[in-house]
């Protein structure tokens, strides 16, 4: 494959050219209620072509790798009828490396009846837990995903990139109540990162039975302690979005907002992406423009420090590229994406936190967030009123918003240890680009005067 | 052709397949940031392969057209461990004839795309200079082929035009994202039209206003119908009636909203966002009334569930995807409606919906474009207010609808009116 892509792209006449392939063979298997929902396989294989004329990209997509200098020449073609002003595009130094999948357990030596029996396994799990379980999705799913990519600066990364989770969707349901919860495991270390996932399936019917008597929150204002998982979504959405350069980089009024040195939150508040993380999620060695991956400071001490870059944006506004740029396959040219993004910890107990709330809420995991960078939502999958410096009872339909201007400067207190959330099929979605990898962690957070939103 | 020997391949071992072709190529121009920034030629090819072996059912995709052997055999692997299947393949029937395909897209080329995208960008520009304007442009030409081993074989070309215009503002802390798209199946779009609609939302967002919180009367528009639609489509599906997780499993025939509401899927509409004449599991498209008057009528099935529901498909493909969703207009003009509410809100754009409990019928959403109506009035953006409800029952709570209607593309496509809802509560900072 190295030899097709420089071949390929030696015809390329524009300032800069680069090719993505992907090969990628997945399964899934999928319970509803007590039945085979579907058992299927999927061969994707195609790449994309980018090419960069005077500050105008040119792309090219496709399905067939046939005809390669064809697509090359398309996308030079297409870069030249877009150029017209200056290409920014900071330097990298060029890599040859090649980066071969480290599997404890192989998923593709595993039969497909020992994954259908697993994930029956699980499905039975949920189904016979409580005879209010109405019915449920439970599944299975793996993908080895080979990549290949070249560019005109002579760098070349061949690397594999494995991954396997397993999801238990439970559904409980008393007269017109309905109520669902959600467990899901795995990694891209292998098969038996989803070996062992009974507890979390039970976990997952057992919660979607106690939410069917909960009462839906009181809507308003309160004081939140976020766990760790909804912490790791918190930091992704509230502010991990808005240090993602391409919103910044030909905005000058976003530039003043986002000035490095500004103070965003407390002192003792640190928010980090590392895409070098060990076992991550959002783990990459290069990102899709061939840039090392590293760990980068956003939030130091309170302060603004840093931003995540493409070698575009990092050119345009002369900083250093990041390792950030990313495409969820090669539909998409890359873009500005966040990797493995956390809070740091810091020194507070969960007792501390909590012993002097009157009355507040306490919101555990997520079902997801989303952000207009400013303004930002996220949904807890379920959460507990705090009264009287105790947790109180089960509340849910969860759901808080914030302004980022403002939220980080209202956390108080910061927990003493850091939480990942576990793989799954979900990820983060940017323009028509999902679901993309990327790791979510944090400990646990006290944030003061958070809206809820429900009825009052 | 390629399909026959994928089916007779299968053959061989199944009792019976049924394989799909799609092949498509798209083009596409990007402006953003106030400029050109990008365009983009892509070709895609897509297999599917279902066989049926013992009763048993085995999928199988692949985008590598010299890739049949691996498309075949790896359907048939799995198929020794499929799903047990309700159904037979449909043999071949008459499929109707829907407009689908405009030649006049053809010859749209790039620079034509560009020169477009910039009349909507200068549009936008010269309303505010200040605003970060984007515009983007695309054209698909899609050929699909079916064929089964019970004798049908169909095929059908579409056409697709998308334009869509917006930007960004910034002021201070305040940001504002707005802008309005079009998905189309022909060339015939009013480009300028778009642009105008996008301007409009950055016009009523001049202002922004403050909001108590409370319970007050909501407008819906077009586009933020959706929190309704949303879990109206959950419910709907019948896969979720089948399983028992629908809150309307038992609601057929029963007075669900407002007599003054009717909703429709009508895939027949010609050169409709989603229109076709057949579906991916070989049956042919057709109108399901879905809420008539109020009154629950349908329910979607695929035809494996509605084997085992002991329901007739309704040809929305295996995964039960609604496609053209007609909400039929009201008879209040929308300006009277707006002139009725003394305090309330008007709800276009949401952040974080569908993340609650959708399928109960609960939405909770930050309003990422939503208006204060004070005294018949639009006087500003509200930011930073949740609207929290439950879908079924806003929808018995309609107050009007209007007479006015717009096709709204995306998540949830069709024709929609304004839809004025008595009362749901709002928080707001």
């Amino acid at each position: 494959m190295q030899d097709r892509l420089v071949q390929a792209l030696k015809v390329h006449d524009v300032e800069y050219a680069d090719i993505r392939i992907e090969d990628d063979l997945s399964s899934w298997i999928v319970f509803q209620g007590p039945d085979l929902d579907r058992i299927n396989s999927f061969r994707i294989v195609g790449g994309i072509v980018r090419a960069l004329y005077k500050g105008g990209w040119g792309y090219a997509t496709f399905n067939d790798l046939d005809d390669l200098e064809k697509r090359v020449k398309e996308a030079c073609e297409t870069a030249r009828l877009v150029g017209k002003q200056q290409t920014y595009y900071a330097p990298a130094e060029p890599v040859v490396d090649i980066i071969p999948a480290h599997l404890q357990k192989d998923f593709r030596l595993i039969p497909l009846a020992e994954k259908k029996a697993l994930a029956e396994e699980y499905n039975r799990l949920v189904l016979g837990h409580h005879a209010r379980i109405q019915t449920s999705s439970v599944g299975y799913s793996d993908s080895f995903k080979t990549c290949w990519y070249a560019n005109s600066e002579g760098t070349y990364i061949q690397e594999e990139k494995p991954n396997v989770f397993v999801f238990a969707n439970a559904t409980a349901r008393e007269g017109d109540i309905v109520q669902n919860s959600f467990e899901t495991d795995g990694g891209p270390e292998g098969y038996q990162t989803v070996e062992n996932f009974h507890a979390k399936a039970e976990k997952a019917a057992a919660r979607a039975v106690s939410l069917l008597a909960a009462p839906s929150v009181t809507g308003g204002k309160y004081t939140v302690v976020a766990d760790p998982l909804l912490t790791g979504v918190f930091t992704h959405e509230a502010f991990g979005h808005l240090s993602e350069s391409d919103f910044v980089y030909e905005n000058e009024r976003m530039q003043e907002l986002m000035q490095l040195g500004k103070r965003f939150g407390v002192e003792r508040l640190n928010i980090i992406d590392d895409g070098a993380l060990p076992g991550g999620l959002g783990t990459h060695h290069y990102d899709y423009e061939g840039v090392p991956t590293r760990k980068n400071y956003l939030i130091k001490e309170g302060i603004l420090v840093g931003r995540l870059h493409s070698r575009e944006t990092a050119g345009k506004m002369g900083e250093q590229p990041t390792g950030n740029a990313r495409a969820v396959n090669f539909h998409h040219p890359p873009i500005v994406r966040m990797t493995n993004t956390y809070l740091e910890p810091g020194k507070d107990t969960f007792e501390e936190m909590i012993k002097d709330i009157k009355l507040g809420v306490l919101a555990v995991n997520a079902i997801g967030g989303q952000t207009a960078m400013e303004m930002f939502t996220f949904s807890a999958s379920y959460g507990y009123m705090i009264r009287d410096g105790q947790v109180a009872e089960l509340v849910r339909d969860v759901v808080l918003t914030g302004n980022v201007f403002e939220i980080l400067l209202n956390i108080d207190r910061i927990g003493d240890k850091l939480e990942w959330q576990p793989n799954g099929p979900g990820g983060c979605g940017k323009g028509d680009q999902a679901p993309l990898r990327v790791g979510l962690g944090g400990p646990y957070v006290r944030i003061q005067n958070c809206v809820i939103g429900g009825q009052q | 052709m390629i399909l026959e020997q994928i089916i007779e391949k299968a053959m061989r071992q199944a009792q019976s397949a049924q394989a799909i072709l799609r092949t498509a190529e798209k083009s596409d121009v990007n402006f953003e940031n106030d400029r050109l920034k990008s365009a983009e030629s892509s070709q895609r090819t897509q297999i599917q392969l279902n066989v049926i072996k013992d009763g048993k059912l085995g999928t199988s995709h692949t985008t590598d057209p010299n890739d049949v052997d691996g498309v075949v055999s790896r359907a048939l692997e799995a198929v020794e461990f499929g799903s047990p299947v309700h159904f037979e393949l449909p043999a071949a029937q008459p499929i109707p004839r829907v407009k689908t395909y405009d030649p006049a897209l053809l010859p749209l080329a790039k620079p034509e795309m560009i020169q477009l995208g910039q009349g909507m960008m200068e549009m936008i520009k010269s309303y505010n200079p200040e605003i970060l304007a984007g515009a983007g442009l695309g054209k698909t030409i899609l050929k699909e082929e079916l064929a089964n081993s019970a004798g049908a074989v169909y095929s059908a070309e579409h056409t697709n035009f998308h334009v869509g215009a917006g930007g960004q503002l910034v002021r201070g802390t305040d940001i504002l994202f707005a802008g309005y798209g079009l998905s189309q199946k022909k060339r015939q779009v009013d480009t300028e039209d778009i642009a105008a609609r996008a301007i409009e939302y950055f016009r009523l967002a001049e202002r922004t206003a403050s909001l108590q919180s409370g319970e007050m009367p909501v407008i819906f528009t077009p586009s933020g119908l959706i929190a309704l639609l949303l879990s109206l489509g959950l419910g709907l599906d019948g896969k979720n009636v089948f399983l028992g997780s629908s809150p309307l499993r038992d609601k057929l025939g029963e007075l669900i909203a407002d007599p003054s509401f009717t909703l429709l899927d009508d895939p027949l509409i010609d050169f409709g966002p989603n229109t076709s004449a057949f579906d991916d599991e070989g049956l042919p498209r057709r109108v399901t009334p879905l809420v008539e008057n109020g009154v629950l009528s349908n329910f979607i099935y695929d035809l494996d569930t509605a084997g085992r529901a002991g329901a007739k498909p309704t040809g929305h493909g295996s995964f039960r995807q609604l496609t053209n969703l007609v909400v039929s207009p009201g008879d209040t003009p929308y300006a009277e409606m707006l002139r009725g509410i003394k305090q309330g809100l008007l709800v276009h754009e949401y952040l974080g919906l569908g993340q609650g409990n959708p399928i109960n019928g609960e939405f909770s959403a930050n309003l990422a474009l939503g208006y204060k109506i004070e005294n018949g009035e639009i006087v500003g953006r509200v930011k930073d207010v949740m609207l929290a409800g439950n879908a079924y029952h806003a929808l018995k709570d309609i107050a009007a609808i209007s007479q006015e209607r717009e096709w709204v593309s995306g998540w949830m496509s069709g024709l929609f009116p304004y839809v004025q809802v008595g009362k749901l509560s709002a928080v707001a900072k």
